[in-house]
């Protein structure tokens, strides 16, 4: 065995044998297990029984389920376009100059989350939380965020835009990465900001911009979680309610394991569906611009 | 350019970037300022920077209503494990995926993207029930396991990035001597991506110091206690008393702030190819 111990870049393989392991364990196996919970009813106490398509056809006819997946899919739509352009912004803004500045817009990233949420229910209570004195000042009356449903919604695509900090510091890399050449050029040429935003930045960049959304669509289905249950405890009216919130009740706190594991299940194809779609995007960009060129 | 429009230019930037460092700390500031007001009385009526009477009372309540000391010390060790074991693992599988090729190279490509695309939310529930088929529920090693494939997909990312820059024949040479993937690892590959570990270190630590759901999920009791469950409890216990809330708020959030301002200096450098992205 010794003598034929591996060497040479396959052996590097080796090194990967703990993640491959790892995630083959808590995620793979989680995975297709919860494929089959998804047949059966199960509650954790006595053994699964089989029911077939029961749980899809209860989803197909659960209201609550559509509104969450609406809810989640209409914070991905409203969170990730406003996260990647305040971050491309920034990023922009800050390459140069201002490590103190970059410190800054990163922080917010670092808070936990349920630090994170304490701290919003307090900045957006509506008697005495800072912003609605702050606003009481000004002369402005109206603090009931949290009470409308967009109100409420709108609060908590506002906090996630505050935690941007990985989004932002990719982005920063990207833009160090586009050749300076190309910018003293462009001066040299007197095109305004917009052109050269347009004409250079944007293109070089827009890789990496879809890719970062494609991963911040899967991220915004866990960024609601804590906001959801600390802050709005998914109302008002269900506005908040999102799918992971909503399978957190189903599974914790009502033990119904296999209407979850459906659900978990559809939650996942909606979004490798969502991921796809952008790299779809992404590749045919790419053969676009490849063919002019 | 004429210099005034240049000086006009140059000010206004610095306004704006100002105006955002502002806007970026202020949640944070008012959460310590809030903070030093003393429990018990009533709501403030108007704006107030400085709170009347600041103290540290607010503090001094926290850690008598919640066991906060000790869900502190059990955070920082869980974190003593999560972060080596994510670096180690992270790295490995990120130098496997920098040097490999062909079939192995899609095998792991593929694993890491998945996982990437696998929102957090939708394992939970079935990696409870394997867990619980192990008998490992009320241990801490649920919060610790995810270590073991890096932490994140995204740190397993960041080091391959980082390998890849690195001049292949490094590792040819090295290979030609004789020395195995470990040691390749140890004395070429990780000497040469500092930045890389740092931020990886702090990425694991944030997110093992974050970790709310798992401790929820996985223990009980109160000698159980992480860090944010104790502050969960502390919101539990129904305190309409804000100055004390965000004390603990505070409490929690520190140590994440002060290893993040230790480490930034490595990955917002102003460098070229700084960054996560290493070198």
């Amino acid at each position: 065995m010794k003598a034929r111990a591996p060497r040479g870049r396959e052996a590097m393989l080796w090194l990967a044998a703990p993640f491959l392991a790892a995630a083959a364990l808590l995620v793979g196996l989680p995975a297709l297990l919860a494929l089959g919970f998804a047949f059966t009813e199960y509650d954790a106490l006595s053994a699964p029984r089989f029911v077939g398509m029961a749980h899809f056809v209860r989803m197909w006819n659960d209201p609550l389920f559509w509104t969450a997946l609406g809810n989640s899919l209409l914070f991905a739509g409203l969170a990730v376009p406003l996260r990647l352009a305040v971050a491309l912004g920034l990023a922009l803004l800050l390459h140069r100059g201002g490590r103190l500045a970059r410190a800054a817009v990163f922080l917010p990233t670092v808070v936990p989350d349920i630090a994170y949420a304490l701290l919003w229910l307090w900045l957006l209570n509506p008697l005495y939380g800072p912003l609605a004195l702050a606003l009481k000042a000004a002369g402005v009356t109206s603090g009931g965020w949290l009470l409308t449903p967009w109100g409420a919604r709108g609060a908590l695509v506002a906090l996630t835009v505050f935690q941007l900090g990985e989004v932002f510091v990719v982005l920063l890399a990207a833009r160090r990465e586009l050749p300076e050449e190309l910018y003293e050029l462009c001066e040299l040429e007197g095109g305004s900001a917009l052109t050269v935003f347009r004409k250079v930045t944007l293109p070089l960049m827009a890789p990496t911009l879809v890719l970062l959304a494609a991963r911040d669509v899967v991220v915004s289905l866990q960024t609601t979680f804590v906001p959801a249950l600390v802050i709005t405890q998914g109302g008002p009216r269900y506005a908040t309610t999102f799918l992971p919130l909503y399978i957190y009740e189903n599974g914790f706190e009502y033990l119904r394991i296999g209407y979850a594991s459906a659900m978990t299940w559809v939650m996942f194809l909606v979004t490798a569906a969502m991921v796809a779609a952008q790299l779809w995007v992404l590749r045919e960009w790419r053969a676009s611009t490849t063919r002019q060129a | 350019m004429p210099p005034p429009v240049r000086l006009l230019r140059s000010s206004s930037r610095a306004l704006l970037i100002g105006v955002l460092v502002a806007v970026f700390l202020a949640p944070l500031v008012v959460m310590f300022t809030g903070s030093l007001r003393p429990p018990g009385l009533p709501p403030p009526r108007g704006v107030e920077l400085i709170p009347q009477g600041a103290g540290l009372s607010a503090y001094a309540a926290t850690f008598t209503l919640v066991p906060f000391g000790r869900a502190l010390l059990n955070s920082v060790l869980i974190a003593a494990f999560m972060v080596p074991l994510s670096v180690v693992t992270a790295s490995w599988a990120g130098l496997a995926l920098a040097q490999s090729s062909g079939w192995r190279w899609r095998t792991l490509a593929g694993t890491v993207l998945l996982l990437e695309m696998v929102p957090g939310t939708a394992v939970w529930l079935a990696r409870f029930a394997v867990f619980k088929v192990l008998g490992l529920t009320g241990t801490p090693v649920p919060l610790v396991a995810p270590a073991l494939m890096g932490g994140s997909p995204l740190f397993v990312l960041l080091y391959a990035v980082a390998f890849r820059r690195l001049p292949p024949e490094l590792f040819e040479a090295a290979r030609l001597e004789g020395a195995g993937p470990v040691r390749l690892w140890r004395s070429i590959a990780l000497p040469l991506v500092r930045p890389t570990t740092a931020s990886v270190a702090l990425l694991a630590f944030a997110l093992s110091w974050r970790n709310f759901i798992d401790p929820l999920l996985y223990l009980s009791g109160e000698d159980a206690l992480t860090a944010p469950l104790a502050l969960h409890a502390l919101e539990l216990l129904g305190s309409t008393q804000w100055p004390v809330l965000l004390a603990g708020a505070v409490v929690v959030t520190l140590p994440a702030v002060l290893a993040f301002l230790g480490a930034q200096r490595m990955f917002l450098g102003e460098e070229r190819g700084s960054g996560w992205l290493g070198r």
